[in-house]
């Protein structure tokens, strides 16, 4: 009780001698918040894009088989799917065909797949916004796509996907397959690749070496694989980012240590009055401590905010070349807003802890002015 | 109640600069009263009232205040005798500028962790028995150098000391002023306070309130009087 | 080498808290060798002043060891996509060396700087400082093993690779599989029937020696502090061995990370911060009865004691009330 009490003092007493001198506090706070933002943009940036490409793949098949000739992928044949089948604990086999397409008119680099679909009308195509945008196409309008053999084939849009997960669909153009055989020339008896679902997620690994000795010529790839994948190089990116960024942490760490240590003489006259009237060295510290925490918690949060709008509303648009690398049809994708203790945690390591560490012995300086100074004064 | 025997203070020892600014002193003061030192500028009285105010610990000799002997406590209990026992005034009354009379009257008891609204009740009851509460939510900078010098007293006073110790407390006043202060000084030793005063002012060592004179030089005690 | 933004994390935060270590035993050891409180040279009150930097660097460093802990906890715990087998915390901790051993000593570390903070509250509340020179000893017995701490984590986070395949919760745990390397694993080949009858021993044990420490049995001090460890350690067994059973549902999932997950409410912390309460404030209580002797505590010394052994008391019953509580109630079917 007497201790909220005494707390409640410090506490306001700390906030109004941080007000008395707003204008020394003022510059600390922004740069403070410059740092968070920068930090937390990178860390949000890189959770969220992480959390995108498990949703990416949590649709994605289980393992997918290509072929290989002379170490390039190749078309895989029909019956190799039916070889599959055979394999004890595969689920599902099915032919897949996708295709990257360069669009001369908007420069820009498409996916096109064909899904069988029931009803999926021939000379119709569904794409993802971004090539929406890009191709300045919208429902009901024909566009045109170059084939194989030169000459160009219309097909009506017959509807955009809905922006539930742009990073997915952003690059897609949908159409049946018989269209997509005509388009690129893909004899009936061939597929892209081969996608198998596997129940059991232990058995993974025995289908996918199964696979190998059943079809030489062919290449498994799991599914896990290419989350770990992704999984490392997006930590390894903003790991990377983060220790550039040291050097601006450090710079921060400079000017928070010569903020505090250059105390004002009004400062170190308040101190040594409250010293000669009755304050401990202990209770200063704990004043000074609180005059940091909510420096600290009011840059902390701010900078988190910040970036929380500039990663998740703002499409992160300062770090997005940096960090994404991917090709330019994803001119704004919006994040799914995500935030966790842990990122706040892993955040405090990296701004508060080092301000605060570089404070302490300053305050303490500070707190350890002797008492009978006030009667010199 | 206050006693101090064979009581020096050092300043920068075994240094080039050493200097002793209190030499062997032997004091004993009890009781209700008012005691002035006096003394050249330079003679170590704020030394010595900063010693006997627990703010600074001697290098030798021990001081006892009530019974206990304080130049072995640890510094936190220190501060805790010193903020129980003492109250004090300084030559430049020292208040905290930018916040209001009454927050720095309250300033000494927020370590106390007293709740809000005693404290408050007990600021503004010091500030009326001063004739200044009309003052309370007047930042002090803004605040002339009578009423200042009333806050400071009221500042004093906030955690109930039995001891105020004044250095130089007429040094920025005027004469109506300084009389005012040692008719407010007399008030406090009629209800029960002990008050020790340093000060070359005629206007205090002179005044008939006073009960003893110390007089001072290079840190020793050279003359007394009752 | 792992990069990751909580890696990063971590490394500093174990380099920034291993130099205020470093900072306050240099100042600790200084103050062993020049402490003369009947002294008023110069040099004894600077030694003062310092004895605050100490507290307040040590107050910092304890405060962030909690966070670190919880940090290392969850970051092994999110890392675990990037091994094969790996399903939580116990996966990662397994892959690359020193994982279990870096975990242990965040353990040890923050019940010793608990403790000490207990020790340095006490000092306080004499006026002599009759503690000083113990508690700085102690401070330097702390303070290799934050280095120790700082090393082995880095050792660790170096020697993680990705794609290293792993034994994860999964088979780590069963008691049906090879045991593999963990010394988690150890834990749950032994018989859950001795387990628990150690479990509620323990607590009935530290209970009793609790009160009769706290009605005034002084003697019991040293007895309580090993009962307070002893019931701390047999908990985290029995969390391990049994109880996660409990509160997973599931007869084979023995890992004690998950339940710090939001499936389970959260519940871990919980649990976890009892005990840690609960061993730091009984052990802290029993350590503490030698010093009754002196003069200038046997005033102050009995009070805080008597609060700990409380505190202690209070945070293991409940422990032991939820753990019971969700044995009676949950709907795991173990045949035996
Ligand atoms: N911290 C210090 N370090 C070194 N010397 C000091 C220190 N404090 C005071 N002194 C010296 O001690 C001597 C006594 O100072 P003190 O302030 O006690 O004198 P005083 O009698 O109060 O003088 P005045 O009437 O001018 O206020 C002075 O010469 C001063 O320079
Ligand atoms: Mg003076």
């Amino acid at each position: 009780m007497l201790w909220i009490e005494r707390q409640r003092y410090f506490i306001d007493f700390a906030l109004s001698s941080l007000m008395r001198r707003w204008r020394k506090n003022i510059a600390l706070v922004i740069v403070y918040t410059l740092v968070v933002f920068i930090l937390a943009s990178i860390v949000f940036f890189t959770q969220a894009i992480k959390r995108e490409a498990c949703t990416v793949l949590e649709g994605s098949p289980d393992i997918i088989v290509q072929r290989l000739v002379a170490g390039r992928q190749d078309l895989i044949p029909a019956r190799y799917a039916d070889e599959l089948r055979k394999i004890t604990g595969v689920s599902e086999v099915r032919g897949r065909l996708w295709a990257y397409y360069f669009d001369p008119a908007s420069s820009a680099n498409y996916t096109v797949i064909s899904t069988e679909r029931p009803g999926r009308d021939e000379g119709c195509v569904l794409m993802g916004q971004g090539v929406a945008r890009s191709m300045h196409a919208g429902k009901g309008d024909l566009i045109a796509i170059r084939g194989h053999d030169g000459s160009y084939q219309s097909f009506e849009v017959k509807d955009t996907f809905s922006s539930g997960s742009e990073l997915v669909s952003a690059d897609l153009i949908e159409m049946s397959g018989k269209d997509f055989r005509g388009l690129f020339g893909i004899q009936e008896a061939y597929f892209t690749d081969i996608t198998m679902k596997v129940r059991n997620a232990q058995e993974r690994t025995v289908v996918s070496r199964k696979v190998l000795n059943i079809l030489p010529d062919t290449r498994p790839i799991l599914r896990d694989e290419i989350l770990r994948t992704y999984e490392t190089a997006f930590a390894w990116r903003s790991g990377i980012l983060l220790i550039i960024f040291t050097g601006s942490i450090l710079a921060f760490l400079i000017f928070a240590w010569d903020k505090a240590t250059s105390l004002s003489i009004e400062e170190k006259r308040e101190i040594g009055i409250l010293k000669a009237i009755g304050w401990d060295t202990g209770e200063v510290i704990v004043l000074k401590s609180w005059e940091g925490l909510i420096i600290s918690l009011s840059s902390f949060l701010a900078g988190i905010i910040f970036a929380y709008i500039h990663v998740f509303f703002a499409s992160s648009t300062i770090f997005e070349p940096v960090l994404k690398g991917w090709a330019v049809v994803y001119p704004r994708f919006r994040l799914v807003p995500s935030i966790d203790p842990y990122q706040i945690t892993t955040l405090l390591f990296l701004t508060v802890l080092p301000y605060t560490i570089a404070t302490i012995i300053p305050s303490w300086i500070a707190s350890a002015i002797e008492p009978d100074s006030a009667m010199r004064l | 109640m206050i006693k101090l025997t064979n009581v020096t203070k050092v300043f920068n020892k075994n240094r080039p600069n050493e200097f002793t600014a209190v030499r062997n002193v032997d004091l004993e003061i009890s009781g209700s009263s008012i005691t002035v030192f006096k003394g050249p500028s330079g003679s170590g009285k704020t030394t010595l009232l900063s010693l006997i105010g627990c703010m600074t610990k001697p290098t030798t000799g021990r001081i006892y205040i009530r019974e206990e002997e304080i130049s072995s406590l640890s510094d936190r209990f220190l501060t805790d005798i010193r903020r129980k026992t003492f109250g004090f005034i300084f030559q430049g009354l020292n208040l905290i500028r930018g916040i209001t009379a009454l927050e720095n009257v309250m300033l000494p008891g927020y370590p106390t962790g007293e709740t809000n609204c005693i404290l408050r009740g007990k600021a503004i009851h010091l500030l009326a028995s001063l004739n200044i509460a009309h003052k309370a939510e007047s930042k002090v900078e803004l605040l002339s150098g009578g009423e200042a010098q009333r806050i400071a007293i009221a500042r004093a006073l906030i955690n109930e000391p039995a001891i105020i110790i004044a250095d130089e407390p007429t040094a920025h006043l005027d004469t109506r002023l300084s009389i005012d202060f040692m008719d407010n000084m007399e008030k406090l030793k009629n209800s029960g306070k002990k008050i020790l005063l340093a000060s070359h002012d005629p206007l205090v060592y002179a005044s008939e309130i006073v009960d003893r004179i110390i007089e001072m030089r290079d840190g020793l005690i050279t003359k007394e009087q009752a | 080498m792992i990069i990751d933004p909580a890696v990063i994390a971590l490394f500093t935060g174990s380099f920034l808290v291993s130099l205020i270590i470093l900072i306050a035993s240099w100042l600790g050891l200084q103050i062993v060798m020049f402490w003369n409180l009947q002294c008023g040279s110069e040099k004894q009150l600077e030694l003062e002043k310092w004895t605050y930097l100490v507290s307040t660097l040590m107050a910092y460093a304890f405060g962030f060891e909690i966070l670190s802990l919880f940090l290392f906890v969850y970051t092994t715990d999110s890392l675990h996509n990037l091994f094969i087998g790996a399903m939580c915390a116990a996966g990662t901790l397994n892959t690359g060396t020193f994982g279990y051993h870096t975990l242990g000593i965040k353990i040890l570390i923050l019940i010793l700087a608990g403790v000490w903070l207990v020790m340095n509250h006490v000092d306080g509340q004499a006026g002599d400082y009759p503690l000083i020179r113990k508690k700085y000893i102690f401070l330097l017995v702390i303070a290799p093993l934050v280095l120790l701490e700082g090393f082995l984590q880095s050792a660790y986070f170096l020697s993680l690779k990705a794609d290293v395949i792993t034994s994860c919760c999964g088979s780590l745990f069963s008691s049906s599989q090879t045991y593999g390397e963990s010394p988690l694993s150890l834990m749950i080949g032994f018989p859950a029937g001795y387990l628990q009858a150690a479990f509620y021993g323990s607590a009935f044990l530290s209970s009793g020696l609790g009160f009769f420490y706290y009605r005034g049995f002084n003697k019991l001090g040293w007895f309580f502090t090993i009962s307070s460890t002893g019931f701390f350690l047999i908990s985290v067994f029995s969390l391990i061995s049994f109880v996660s059973l409990y509160f997973y549902e599931l007869p084979t999932h023995h890992c004690p990370f998950c339940i710090l997950q939001r499936e389970y409410y959260f519940i871990g912390y919980l649990l976890y911060g009892m005990l840690f309460g609960g061993v730091i404030s009984g052990a802290g209580a029993g350590i503490l009865s030698p010093f009754r002797k002196i003069g200038s505590l046997q005033g102050p010394l009995p009070i805080v004691q008597r609060r700990l052994t409380m505190t202690s008391l209070f945070l293991n019953f409940f422990f032991v009330a939820i753990v019971t509580w969700q044995m009676w109630h949950s709907n795991l079917v173990i045949d035996r």
